[in-house]
């Protein structure tokens, strides 16, 4: 079933963290009890990261209720088990077992709860109104408003409507990418994708008025 | 920067935030293991070329760095290493 890179052993000890003693890919793609006892550590592995990623959405987790949020862990946790298992076989060991797979068990807790948090809510998607304000309020002399209001501008002259409809929605609104992805019938990648490009629209627009765009990423110790 | 109830200052840094080179939320997933791995490990050290992608993409999309922060703290306890200085690290949005 599963198809081990000839590398493996190297590159995991040559990146990553030191892989524990444990041998998960072999333990699953054994047979019997073995491989039994395996399929309840990974389940047992994913409802903790499920858990844990609920866990730390707790506005989320408060709109959905309690017996809900059990069963987005469950559900969750049993879909990541499925994914796993079905991409064991593109496991290369270039990160610890138990993060890869964790990622799945986080990713569909997230994507779960957001989804299950925002199903009575509408998703604003009608065009917003223009940004441009009609005259400059008073406001516009402090220090930034300048910038304030070329951005607003630009949101309203140089993205296409599709642009400026999805980083309203994403960025001023705080729709969930995977919420909006749903509602729209698209996936996150392409929505994602409208963003970035909104951005860049937007950072050449500003940058050609003289204006210094924001700096590219900022970690938690730089936001202080 | 005034604040504007149409479109609040964190807003305005969050639309003209640097995109980056591009990279997709699958493509990020697909990292995401390696990368919160390497924040752990290798503390302030550059990130691998491979890997170069990945602080603009997790800085540009919230649903992302969410979930990076959660497989952090994951990995983290995993590997009995405290996430504290790597969390730090992480890019957000």
């Amino acid at each position: 079933m599963t198809e081990v890179s000839p590398d493996r052993t190297a590159s995991r000890q040559a990146g990553g963290i030191p892989p524990p003693g444990e041998d998960w890919i072999a333990d699953l793609t054994s047979s019997g009890p073995v491989r039994e006892d395996a399929l309840r550590r990974l389940h047992a592995l994913l409802v903790r990261g499920a858990r844990f990623q609920v866990s730390r959405m707790s506005a989320m987790r408060a709109v959905v209720g309690a017996a809900q949020v059990e069963d987005v862990i469950t559900l969750a946790a049993d879909e990541a088990m499925v994914a796993v298992l079905s991409k064991l076989p593109t496991f290369e060991g270039r990160s610890r077992f138990t993060t890869w797979a964790f990622k799945f068990a986080v990713l569909q807790a997230a994507v779960e709860l957001r989804r299950q948090a925002w199903s009575r809510r509408e998703v604003p998607l009608d065009a917003a109104p223009p940004l441009i304000e009609p005259r400059p309020s008073p406001d516009l002399y402090a220090e930034g408003a300048e910038f304030a209001a070329a951005v607003r501008d630009a949101i309203d002259r140089v993205l296409t409507p599709h642009q400026r409809r999805i980083a309203l929605a994403l960025i001023v609104d705080e729709v969930p990418i995977d919420v909006l992805a749903e509602r729209l019938g698209t996936n996150r990648n392409a929505l994602y994708k409208t963003l970035h490009d909104a951005r860049s629209r937007l950072r050449t627009h500003l940058a050609g008025q003289g204006y210094d765009v924001a700096p590219p990423t900022r970690s938690r110790e730089e936001t202080r | 920067m005034t604040a504007d109830p149409r479109l609040p200052t964190d807003a305005i840094r969050r639309l003209t935030i640097d995109p980056g080179p591009w990279l997709s939320c699958d493509d990020c997933f697909r990292l995401v293991d390696r990368y919160v791995e390497g924040l752990l490990v290798r503390g302030a050290e550059p990130v691998p070329a491979e890997l170069a992608a990945m602080p603009a993409h997790l800085a540009g999309c919230s649903a992302c760095a969410e979930e990076a922060a959660t497989l952090l703290l994951l990995a983290a306890t995993e590997a009995g290493i405290d996430p504290a200085p790597a969390l730090e690290r992480l890019p957000v949005p």
